[in-house]
């Protein structure tokens, strides 16, 4: 409803849309990954504490969690992309089919 | 105050002196050989003082006087046992070193190294004195250790040949695989007596001295090539022949069986490790008069002779009759060192020819080495009145007379006879008949270099059992009586073999070469032995550990089961499980686009 929420989810659309729509990196992807989860982060957190919501704020801290492990994830296949390709562009993806 | 421990101490130290000078400028002089070799000389006259001393009063010393350490219970002290064995063989060892120095000036004269050629022979004598005179087991060891580095070295003397570098490698190996067995006395010494000092060792009379003496039998095995652990001796002649002379005839070899002489009280207690001894000395001896009889070097012939008297050594030892066994190391000494000489003037006179089927005739071309050849090996046979015979034959008594095992007893008799056989076939190859080598040859034996030491081994070969056995004080009873035949065994066996030698030389003298029989083979190739034993034993115990350590231990056990099956399923399942493509950007623009008309329909669609 105000104006704070909604910067947040302005955020968090662009965040998606760069995750969706991305040329030719794919570490600018992992990055808007990035981007998604902060703002969901802070979405979180403001909420929480605007409500005096206790109870639930071991939510945030939770989704950081969840959202450090992800990033490392995508890390991981990140290092193994660029180990056989030797960069990251997206269009290698589909040539080395087994 | 006398001269005793004065006259020890600067024996030992005298010795030391031209190590200590071979950091100066002197080193690399001419005269440094002919200073070591009177240096030697100088050693042995004072080592005569305590000699004499003991010889007329009986009197042993015991000399300690630097305290090491301590390490809890345990005192280690630099002390030096001046006793019967020791007192004995630091003469002889002296004297016989001080001929082969001078032998070494004319036999290496041509090689650029010599000066340290000296100082590792010298080494070696300071090592070898030290094993004789320690009192305790640590300098006992330190000895040990370095007459076997000093081996090492002097074996490889020439490294550019491969085969001395194998050869030298192979007796340090072997000793090796006896040390265990001196760790394993030394640690039980250690833990059961809490000393490594032998006076203490024979004070405190344990029960069962098994398990050391079981330790000190493969030490001296090791270090004194008994069968199982004997290939390195053969394979040690690739040595200069001064250092084949040295070591293996006369000094390094016998350090085993001079650590089980030392052993003697513990010895004479325990009847199951004299028969192990006694048994392993008969193997030995027959086996390598065996091994002697076809080989076509001579070094390797007078090697294998080494090894065969060192049985009977062994043999000795297992009659409990250590100070025969005493005897017999040092009148063996004299003439095996001067066997070994006067085949290094063969060879040398020869042009490097060691196989003695290219040599031949040198009766009359050498004759004063023919004549040292010819004595030295009818002392090696015992011949009545030689050196030989005062040990040799005492032994072949004391085994005949005693009440022991009658297998090890025929063994050393056929050995006996095999020891005339092959020196019959060293004296009528070499040095009989007409010649086999190429005609123009420079032979001549006229540098006294060459002359002195063998004439003065050969008048220590003729006269020093006969000096020996009358000066050396009487530590056992002798045999007093037994029956004739008994008496005249060995020099029967003796006279059998070289009746049988002389036969089949003469009748197969003009005959076409025949191939070589099975048994010549067995014999020549020393039994089989090293060429099983030095390759099945490291091919399997190599493909074992391959197979257990790497393949199954490292590749399999910790690669190859968890992480690569689960990558293998993994891949498989997704294959087979999933038919996409891989084209991501579109999948994300079609999400894209699927989210944006969503939203987009519930907004204005209410």
């Amino acid at each position: 409803v105000s104006l704070i929420h909604i910067n947040i989810l302005i955020a968090f659309t662009i965040s998606l849309t760069g995750l969706l729509i991305y040329r030719s990196h794919l570490i600018s992807a992992l990055l808007c990954l990035e981007g998604i989860t902060l703002s969901l982060f802070i979405l979180a957190a403001l909420t929480i504490l605007n409500s005096h919501f206790t109870l639930a704020s071991m939510i945030p801290i939770i989704l950081l969690v969840f959202a450090a492990r992800e990033a490392a994830i995508g890390l991981a296949l990140l290092v193994i992309i660029s180990n056989t390709y030797g960069t990251d562009y997206v269009q290698n993806f589909n040539l080395l089919q087994c | 105050m006398n001269l005793f421990t004065s006259s020890i101490l600067l024996t030992l130290f005298m010795l030391t002196t031209p190590i200590m000078a071979s950091s100066t400028n002197f080193y690399k002089s001419n005269k440094y050989q002919h200073y070591v070799k009177n240096m030697t000389l100088l050693a042995f006259i004072i080592s005569l003082i305590p000699t004499t001393m003991f010889i007329h009063t009986n009197q042993e010393t015991l000399i300690s006087n630097w305290h090491w350490i301590t390490i809890h219970t345990l005192k280690l002290s630099l002390s030096f046992k001046m006793d019967y064995f020791s007192l004995m063989f630091m003469p002889v060892a002296l004297f016989i070193t001080w001929s082969i120095m001078e032998f070494s000036i004319w036999y290496m004269h041509s090689d650029p190294n010599i000066n340290q050629f000296f100082k590792y022979l010298l080494i070696f004598l300071i090592t070898m004195l030290i094993l004789t005179t320690a009192n305790n087991l640590f300098q006992l060891f330190i000895g040990w250790e370095g007459v076997g580095i000093m081996s090492f070295l002097l074996i490889g003397w020439w490294f550019g040949r491969s085969d001395a570098n194998t050869a030298a490698l192979q007796a340090i190996l072997y000793n090796r695989i006896g040390d265990i067995g001196f760790l394993l006395s030394m640690t039980w010494f250690l833990s059961n007596m809490n000393t490594w000092d032998l006076q203490q060792i024979f004070m405190l009379d344990q029960n069962s001295s098994n398990i050391p003496l079981m330790g000190l039998t493969p030490a001296a095995a090791g270090k004194s090539a008994q069968f199982g652990l004997h290939p390195w001796l053969p394979s040690a002649m690739e040595g200069p022949t001064p250092v084949s002379a040295l070591l293996h005839s006369s000094t390094m070899v016998v350090a085993g069986i001079f650590l089980l002489i030392r052993f003697y009280p513990l010895m004479e207690n325990n009847k199951p490790v004299q028969t192990m001894v006694l048994s392993l000395g008969a193997l030995t001896t027959l086996f390598t008069a065996i091994c002697a009889l076809t080989q076509n070097d001579i070094k390797k012939i007078i090697a294998f002779s080494t090894s065969s008297q060192l049985g009977l050594m062994m043999v000795t030892i297992g009659l409990n009759q250590p100070h025969l066994a005493f005897l017999h190391i040092c009148t063996h000494a004299f003439f095996k060192a001067m066997l070994f000489l006067c085949s290094g003037s063969i060879i040398h006179n020869l042009n490097n020819e060691q196989d003695i089927r290219k040599m031949g005739g040198l009766y009359k071309i050498l004759p004063f080495t023919t004549t040292a050849l010819i004595t030295g090996c009818l002392a090696l046979t015992g011949m009545p009145f030689l050196t030989g015979f005062y040990s040799k034959d005492l032994i072949i008594e004391a085994a005949t007379s005693s009440y022991t095992n009658a297998w090890a007893l025929l063994l050393t008799l056929i050995a006996t006879s095999l020891t005339a056989i092959y020196s019959t076939r060293i004296i009528s190859l070499t040095l009989l008949e007409q010649p086999r080598f190429p005609p123009l040859m420079s032979i001549n034996e006229t540098n006294p270099l060459l002359i002195n030491p063998i004439k003065r081994l050969l008048i220590g070969s003729i006269f020093a059992g006969f000096i020996l056995s009358n000066n050396m004080p009487p530590m056992t009873t002798p045999l007093m009586t037994m029956p004739l035949h008994l008496k005249l065994t060995a020099l029967m066996m003796t006279i059998l073999g070289f009746i049988l030698a002389f036969e089949i030389n003469t009748y197969s003298k003009n005959l076409k070469y025949p191939h070589p029989s099975n048994a010549t083979n067995f014999s020549t190739l020393l039994g089989y032995f090293p060429t099983i034993m030095h390759r099945l034993p490291p091919h399997l115990v190599l493909t074992m550990s391959q197979k257990l350590a790497t393949s199954m231990l490292d590749l399999t056990w910790t690669e190859a089961i968890l992480p690569k099956t689960t990558a293998y399923i993994q891949l498989k399942a997704s294959l087979l499980t999933s038919n996409q493509k891989g084209l991501i950007k579109l999948y994300f623009l079609s999400f894209l686009i699927t989210m944006t008309l969503t939203l987009l329909s519930f907004n204005y669609l209410e």
